[in-house]
């Protein structure tokens, strides 16, 4: 019994052409991406066009004691690295309400600002805008008020250092204690990295390996449904059929992998701050290869056992749902990567492709934790696909009732002698 | 030769029997029907013998020997349970098919083409299979089944569902086949359609053999050796009675039918009545399959 045989290249060229001529995976792989980079992108780009503009504003100040500039530069907020857009504002005092209203209307200004006499009980000071026309947006407009505030108020009574100090009281820095000992400064990129591209990964190799393996499986129930199955089986062994599928779609959740992967990398030099290591990508490539491994060996087995394709996505839900641990707990992956519970969750087959991924890109794992969890992988899914073989062997042509745990249990004893 | 050969087979599926010792051969070269009741074990059969499943004991030759993957390849098979790819496409689906028989790509496109054009589905080559009538679907999966110019072709009930029209066209594909020399294994319900086109027959009854034979001496091994003539003149009947060694005599419309003692060939009773009058036809009765086929299993039920 040769397991790669000319007849399993053929089915697993077919699975291939097939599954990425369907809708749904030229939807999931390149739409999907696309869909993400269009959130991410569109309101940098949209904040960065719009507080762009140059604006007067008017005041009046009714307590007299305010010392506004005759114009500030204004940094505009944007996400992006890109060059912050800078607008200039420029103040007009007016001695009435009635005269800035008249520039207002005539469109002199663009808003005007009132201070009240009694400023220094309140702290309000009255924005008033046209409805139509842009103005500056309040919260820019806010922080500026609150240093000409702060400069009007204590400028002549402390020095300039504490000036600052409480125009800018704490600026908090974190440092993190190393195995080593050492203190390394984390900066804003390296927060990122650390909690950002450890989900990422992790929630697409989830569903690379879940829309893979879940292609396998309809496959399976749809040709067991549709009963193909028996003409597949004249011309094939089971053997063969399963290891051309794995090998097919395996090949499919490479390419979709690949293209996300890509399309992560081109979008991270431009909206992310975030540099993605050879390395981890190295590790993803075969956790990937792993985990699909695990996981389509047992939807087969679960396609051949159940008798149509709603029941077998049933089935394959519970399997999914302990996949997908992983995600829930991803807050604690992240955060204490070292837990006993997490420890074990990236040990455990159904979950350790995409726990341990997620840890490596938190932090350092202890390299025996790595090559403990690809091991214990690597036996279950000899485990899996023996087990799924002997199952397809003797339910891929029974159907009406699917059996119970039981009769599954003394089949799959039964089939190994 | 043997094309194929069972020998004391048995299999069980949870502690039913579903074969029972079986044993037969299929000669090169003729047409075998296997013939029994629904659950009488005609599929597991088969699978038995396309190595689909493993009985638990006996021995099952396929070509001189246990199946081999290239004899697998020498093998067409049109399972009862019809079975295509609903949303692939007729000429994609058929290469394939082809494919896993080891038929290199170009050679299955041309055998595909040619055999379309003859059950002329050819306008049909780039549709979708749920885009086909039920009919169509039943002579594209028979042509799935013969692409490779296959040597065995195991036909499961290939008429049902047919119409007369294309009922006559596979059955002279079938005929074609046998006089080229191929082996076809014809499994089906259909008693007439078998005892025009086979040669010998299994029959199965609960997983067990209960005729196995040439269709003509099965007929005539359970005939129940009679005569029917019909006389030119009606006074003729009188001479009847003239015949030594007649048992018993029936009349019927406008003829009788003679049963003759035991020891007694129709052929001696017909020898002396033709001496005797004038004789416009006669007629050696033999049951027809159907009839063997209702008698075998009735008895094997009443025991």
């Amino acid at each position: 019994m040769s397991k790669f045989s000319g007849k399993t290249f053929i089915v697993a060229r077919h699975e291939f052409l097939k599954t990425i001529l369907r809708k749904e995976f030229l939807f999931m792989t390149f739409v999907f991406p696309l869909f993400i980079a269009a959130i991410t992108i569109i309101p940098s780009l949209l904040s960065s066009t719009t507080a762009a503009e140059d604006q007067r504003v008017g005041y009046i100040d009714m307590t007299g004691s305010f010392d506004f500039p005759k114009s500030l530069t204004s940094e505009g907020f944007s996400a992006g690295p890109m060059e912050a857009k800078t607008s200039i504002i420029e103040f007009v005092r007016y001695e009435e309400s009635s005269e800035a209203r008249k520039a207002l209307e005539s469109g002199q200004i663009s808003s005007y600002l009132i201070v009240p006499e009694n400023f220094i009980k309140t702290g309000e000071i009255e924005l008033y805008a046209s409805e139509k026309g842009a103005s500056v947006p309040d919260f820019e407009l806010s922080a500026e008020l609150s240093n000409i505030a702060i400069d009007s108020l204590l400028k002549d009574n402390v020095d300039e250092a504490v000036l600052q100090r409480v125009k800018d009281p704490v600026n908090l820095k974190l440092y993190n204690i190393g195995d080593n000992g050492e203190s390394s400064e984390q900066g804003m990129a390296e927060i990122l990295a650390d909690f950002g591209l450890p989900f990422i990964t992790a929630f697409l190799l989830f569903f690379s390996i879940f829309s893979a393996s879940g292609y396998l499986l309809r496959g399976v129930a749809e040709e067991k449904e549709n009963r193909i199955m028996e003409v597949l089986l004249s011309s094939a062994t089971p053997v063969e059929l399963l290891t051309g599928k794995i090998m097919g779609l395996g090949t499919v959740g490479l390419l979709q992998i690949a293209v996300w992967l890509s399309a992560i990398i081109l979008a991270g030099g431009y909206a992310l701050p975030v540099k993605i290591e050879p390395m981890l990508l190295f590790l993803a490539l075969i956790y990937f290869l792993l985990g699909f491994l695990f996981f389509s060996s047992m939807m087969a087995g679960i396609g051949a056992v159940t008798g149509s394709l709603q029941e077998s996505q049933q089935v394959a839900g519970i399997f999914t749902f302990a996949a997908a641990f992983p995600l829930i707990f991803m807050q604690l992956i992240i955060t204490k990567p070292d837990s006993p519970l997490v420890v074990f969750l990236s040990l455990f087959p159904f979950t350790s492709s995409v726990t341990m991924l997620s840890r490596i890109g938190a932090s350092e794992v202890p390299f025996y934790q790595v090559a403990a969890s690809l091991f214990i992988l690597f036996v279950s899914i000899h485990a899996v696909i023996i087990i799924s073989s002997r199952l397809f062997r003797v339910y891929l042509l029974m159907y009406g009732k699917r059996p119970g745990v039981k009769e599954i249990m003394r089949s799959i004893r039964e089939a190994g002698r | 030769m043997h094309v194929l050969e069972f020998e004391g087979v048995s299999k069980s599926f949870a502690e039913k029997n579903v074969i029972r010792d079986v044993s037969f051969s299929v000669e090169q070269g003729e047409i075998f029907g296997l013939l029994g009741p629904n659950g009488a074990g005609k599929t597991t059969l088969i699978r038995l013998l396309l190595d689909i499943i493993k009985p638990d004991s006996g021995e099952i030759r396929v070509f001189g020997g246990p199946l081999t993957a290239d004899g697998k390849n020498r093998i067409g098979y049109l399972p009862e349970e019809r079975g295509l790819y609903r949303k692939t496409k007729l000429m994609d689906m058929l290469v394939y098919l082809a494919q896993l028989k080891n038929v290199p790509k170009k050679e299955a496109q041309t055998n595909a083409e040619v055999l379309l054009k003859s059950l002329e589905l050819y306008e049909h080559r780039g549709k979708r299979v749920e885009e086909l009538s039920k009919g169509m679907q039943q002579k594209i999966q028979f042509l799935s089944s013969i692409l490779h110019n296959p040597e065995l072709i195991i036909l499961d009930e290939p008429f049902s569902g047919l119409d007369p029209v294309s009922t006559k066209t596979i059955k002279a594909r079938i005929l074609e086949y046998r006089n080229e020399g191929r082996t076809v294994i014809l499994s089906t319900h259909m008693m007439e359609q078998a005892q025009k086109l086979c040669d010998r027959i299994l029959m199965l009854n609960k997983g067990q053999r209960v005729l196995y034979g040439t269709v003509a001496g099965i007929r005539k091994e359970h005939g129940k050796n009679s005569l029917f003539v019909e006389f030119a003149d009606k006074g003729s009947l009188n001479v009847i009675g003239e015949i030594p060694g007649i048992k018993r005599v029936a009349e019927h419309e406008g003829s009788v039918e003679i049963f003759p003692e035991d020891g007694i060939s129709t052929q001696e009773v017909l020898q002396e009545l033709i001496r005797k009058t004038e004789i416009l036809r006669f007629e050696q009765m033999l049951p027809s399959l159907n009839d063997i086929f209702i008698e075998t299993v009735e008895s094997a039920s009443g025991e």
